[in-house]
């Protein structure tokens, strides 16, 4: 199977998991972004949402399931801050269409590819978020662009440990 | 048409999707009367709910995964704590007492401040209603410094009650749900409080900065404003009470929008990177609280005990005095009393000698006793001036009569 290389649809492994994988995962993401930031404080650099998004959108390879993942994670993340719903879920909904997209034709098996394909996507994200505040919105905020290449080198590093531990829960024939 | 939609699905899915949101977002944004856009301080039903749902899912393994910590966290608190307790139990009693006999002191100073401040027609409120409580989790966003608490609208909760803790402020709550409350920090972009600097009594606006640096902003460029400058809050914003502790100055920067203005960045009092328990000020009384009552009878009782050991004290020195040589010992001469010492540092000053003498003179008065006149100087009447005993006569050659009598000289 090729790594870097464009495959055919049929080509590739669809990935399928239990059904409770799909409930408690992206619950645990949502939990862990919430309370993590708690304990570790300033250095919370990592988007637990955005790495398991990705992480089913590449899986699944189908770019309808990985929007609506990227929508509800984002929505749902939207929904803790303070800030209007829809900010992280527009950003959230375009990353997992294009990492499902990215899934279809490209085997993403490698690590390194996983790996580089979650930093480049949530500095997608991060830039999307940016877009919607300052042009979509208009809202007159700063921006850390340091922290937010942190927060994409945390999540490749997350990645590199959740996807293995994620992979053994899929269903195999 | 069959062909197109199954042909196109995906992006059809996705630009349905992004538009949803996208009018959603319009709809919560709002433009303010000068044409910038703005969040809604309060959020409408519909997102309300939306974050309900979103607090009901996240808030319960969340508070699950805060107590299983704090469980480990106090069972080794606890064992290393018991090491020591006994020791810590007596230096915490008498802390205690030192404290409210302190607190008894400062109690006048206080009531004398009431006094003067309401009649300064000030209504000042310095004795909060507060309600403890744990910070369980953030909002997850780099950009939305908001975490929230394990008390809400159950616990009487409501928007817009300050935050605080020992140390300092803390924010606002921003919304209240049955078991949770989101606590909007005071160094979020979005935040705002109303301070006034110590020494130099400047006021701002106090916000926070994309990396959660708190800064005053709105300020004139001074001179006066250096770093290590106290700031407390103005009271000014109906949120934060006058008076509390806010951080400290830490440096002076320009304004990079407004030229003559200058940002005041300021290092919080309370560590607002490790919140663990927190003060909700649920009511600001202009009077002493119920509890506060009992801790200030309390310690007027204390101090009335005090009070009464030191009159104690006072007494059986006075008794003990009385016991002691005093200053007129009556075996001794009147010259060689110890009154007379001429030891003494502090000597009685005496009048100047008169040039000329006159019937006034306590001189002659003097002499008139030391010479046991007795009689002319008992009974000194008009009378008796008029008829003066001859051999009565002094050095002065005056009539003895004629010295005013003073009665308390009476044997």
């Amino acid at each position: 199977m090729a790594v870097l290389g464009v495959a055919s649809h049929h080509e590739l492994e669809i990935r399928r998991y239990p059904a409770l994988v799909y409930a408690l995962v992206p619950l645990a993401a949502l939990v862990l972004q919430a309370w993590l930031p708690h304990v570790v404080g300033r250095y919370a650099w990592f988007d637990f949402p955005l790495v398991v998004t990705v992480y089913f959108a590449l899986g699944r390879r189908s770019p309808i399931q990985g929007t609506i993942m990227g929508a509800i994670m984002g929505i749902f993340e939207d929904a803790l801050t303070h800030y209007p719903i829809g900010i992280n879920g527009i950003a959230k909904t375009a990353v997992g269409f294009l990492a499902a997209s990215v899934g279809v034709r490209v085997a993403v098996e490698n690590h390194t590819v996983r790996l580089v394909l979650n930093f480049l996507l949530s500095l997608l994200s991060s830039a999307l978020v940016v877009f919607i505040y300052r042009f979509l919105l208009g809202l007159d905020l700063q921006w850390e662009w340091m922290g937010e290449a942190f927060r994409a080198i945390g999540n490749s590093l997350i990645a590199m440990v959740l996807f293995p531990f994620l992979d053994r829960l899929q269903v195999r024939d | 048409m069959e062909s197109f939609f199954t042909r196109y699905r995906n992006l059809i899915v996705l630009l349905a999707i992004l538009m949803v949101q996208i009018v959603g977002l319009a709809v919560q944004v709002r433009r303010t009367p000068e044409g910038r856009s703005s969040i809604g301080e309060r959020d409408s039903a519909g997102v309300r709910l939306v974050r309900l749902w979103a607090d009901s899912l996240v808030t319960p393994p969340e508070q699950l995964f805060h107590s299983a910590g704090q469980g480990v966290l106090w069972l080794w608190n606890d064992y290393t704590d018991l090491r020591h307790t006994r020791e810590q139990n007596r230096e915490l009693q008498e802390t205690v007492a030192r404290l409210r006999l302190e607190q008894a002191a400062m109690l006048e100073d206080a009531e004398q401040g009431e006094r003067l401040q309401a009649m300064l027609g000030f209504q000042e409120k310095y004795i909060y209603t507060t309600l403890p409580a744990q910070a369980i989790g953030s909002s997850g966003s780099l950009q939305s410094r908001l975490f929230y608490i394990n008390k809400g609208s159950n616990a009487g909760l409501k928007p817009d009650m300050a935050v605080i803790t020992a140390e300092g402020i803390v924010g606002k709550i921003r919304d209240a749900f049955p078991a949770t409350a989101q606590v909007l920090m005071v160094n979020d972009q979005t935040s705002g409080a109303g301070v006034i600097l110590a020494t130099t009594r400047i006021r701002g606006i106090l916000t926070g900065n994309a990396s959660g640096q708190l800064e005053i902003v709105g300020i004139l460029a001074d001179e006066r404003i250096q770093p290590g400058e106290r700031v407390l809050t103005a009271g000014g914003d109906l949120i934060f009470p006058r008076g509390l502790p806010v951080g400290t100055v830490e440096k002076v920067v320009r304004d990079p929008v407004r030229d003559g203005f200058i940002e005041v960045m300021v290092k919080p009092d309370a560590h607002l990177d490790r919140l663990d328990e927190v003060l909700v000020i649920t009511d600001t009384q202009p009077r002493f609280s119920q509890q506060d009552q009992q801790d200030i009878a309390t310690s007027q009782a204390v101090m009335g005990d005090e009070a009464q050991t030191i009159k104690d004290q006072l007494k059986a020195s006075e008794i003990m005095a009385e016991h002691l040589p005093g200053l007129i010992d009556p075996n001794l001469p009147p010259d060689q009393q110890p009154l007379h010492d001429n030891s003494n540092p502090n000597p009685v000053a005496h009048p100047p000698q008169a040039l000329h003498p006159d019937r006034f003179t306590p001189e002659s008065g003097s002499d008139a006793i030391r010479n046991g006149d007795q009689d002319n100087v008992g009974h000194a009447t008009p009378s008796a001036t008029a008829k003066p005993k001859e051999n009565s006569g002094t050095g002065s050659g005056k009539p003895a009569g004629a010295t005013p009598a003073n009665p308390r000289r009476n044997p």
